[in-house]
């Protein structure tokens, strides 16, 4: 109400930016928190960095599923790896244009989110590789167990330390989880700068869509 | 238009909770076939692989089957909003033919669009930079020209036409 019955213009050029569709924003914020609470502040190899893991890992293997039969918005097709487009696109803003809008990610957007889903994979994969697949549950009951005193959980354990910890092998398994979870915080601080740049050479707020404001 | 938006809340609410449902479902999947995993690297196969992994295919089939409910649910959420559109766009033509019928002013159509709107005289004054006097006149003179009373009757021609 109170609006004028304006001749609707359309500076987007006939083009719907996109409003994602709940299990994209979803798996998003909780695959952020994780990622934040894994990188910074709990504690490597503790039950519940193993355990936020193996949920990210799950999130994300859902979203690359939504990616094939989810909605427009959300499926792979909408927004193919184009890195040359990226690279017009960032030298577009960086020439001050406005950006026209995507019916899904931009082109820069897009090669960043293929790169996120990347690094999450190594680092999942790599974790579960440098915990010999043990489960959450399995080394909260071993954790608990020593710190009670019954070190025989360490013993249970020593082999696979063995294959993996200390071996040349599993040193590099454990460099690249770290260089992954390191480039994967930078990356999403970028990630962040992307999203006000973009915003601000757009002129609307590119969070709303995402925390499921804005017109369905 | 107030109505359809309460049913646009609801699809939007069921497919909040069906992407929860999708994610949790997941995740207590990786997590239940993990230990599965490990439960059969200890002890080997026996009678309780069978029940994993009949469960392990049930959790499965749940994430495929809710995911296929929220894209049904995201799906009817949008053809909903299409319809809404169209029959928007159809109430304008309506609207808009009445108007020309009417040999409506210019003027005339802007002031009576707003107050088919719902706004009041104040309002359309203020949005038209004119005077209340002016906004006045030009209605008095439009719902002359479509033979009603007043504001009220002169809404309910194109409910009318609606409602059929
Ligand atoms: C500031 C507001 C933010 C907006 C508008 C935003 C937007 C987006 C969008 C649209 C995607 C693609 C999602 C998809 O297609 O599934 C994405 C991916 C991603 N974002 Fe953000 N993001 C924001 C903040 C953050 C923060 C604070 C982090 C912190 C770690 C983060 C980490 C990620 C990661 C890891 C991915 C790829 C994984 C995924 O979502 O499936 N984002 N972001």
């Amino acid at each position: 109400m109170g609006r004028a019955p304006s001749l609707k213009t359309d500076p987007a050029g006939g083009v719907k930016p996109p409003v994602w569709d709940p299990l994209v924003r979803l798996s998003h914020w909780l695959v952020a928190l994780a990622v934040l609470v894994n990188g910074l502040i709990d504690k490597p190899g503790a039950a519940l960095h193993v355990g936020l893991g193996w949920a990210v890992l799950a999130i994300v293997l859902v979203r690359l599923g939504w990616g094939f039969v989810g909605p427009a918005t959300a499926r792979f097709a909408s927004f193919p790896p184009a890195p040359f487009k990226a690279l017009s696109h960032l030298g577009g803003l960086a020439r001050r244009q406005r950006p026209r809008e995507y019916p899904s990610h931009n082109p820069a957007g897009a090669m960043m989110v293929y790169t996120l889903w990347a690094l999450l994979l190594t680092v999942t994969l790599t974790g579960l590789v440098m915990t010999g697949g043990r489960s959450p549950m399995t080394i909260a009951a071993d954790q608990a167990a020593v710190n009670s005193g019954d070190w025989s959980a360490l013993v249970k354990q020593a082999p696979a330390e063995d294959d993996e910890g200390d071996s040349d092998g599993g040193k590099i398994v454990g460099a690249i989880h770290e260089t992954a979870a390191n480039l994967l915080l930078i990356l999403a601080a970028l990630h962040v700068g992307g999203v006000v740049v973009e915003s601000r050479a757009l002129g609307r707020n590119l969070v709303r869509p995402m925390l499921g404001r804005g017109k369905a | 238009m107030k109505l359809p938006r309460f049913a646009k809340d609801a699809g939007r609410r069921q497919s909040a909770a069906l992407a929860a449902v999708v994610l949790v479902q997941a995740v207590a999947a990786l997590f239940f076939m993990g230990d599965a995993a490990a439960d059969i690297d200890l002890d080997g196969l026996g009678p309780e692989s069978a029940v994993e992994a009949l469960v392990s295919l049930a959790l499965v089939l749940g994430i495929v089957t809710s995911g296929w409910q929220l894209r049904r649910t995201l799906e009817t959420v949008q053809s909903q909003a299409q319809a809404l559109e169209v029959a928007r766009g159809a109430l304008a033509e309506v609207i808009e033919a009445q108007f020309t019928r009417w040999a409506l002013t210019p003027a005339e159509r802007d002031v009576a669009l707003f107050a088919l709107k719902g706004l009041d005289v104040a309002e359309i004054a203020t949005l038209r930079g004119a005077a209340t006097g002016t906004v006045r006149a030009q209605m008095t003179r439009v719902y002359a020209k479509a033979g009603v009373s007043g504001r009220a009757q002169f809404a309910a021609l194109f409910v009318e036409d609606l409602l059929g």
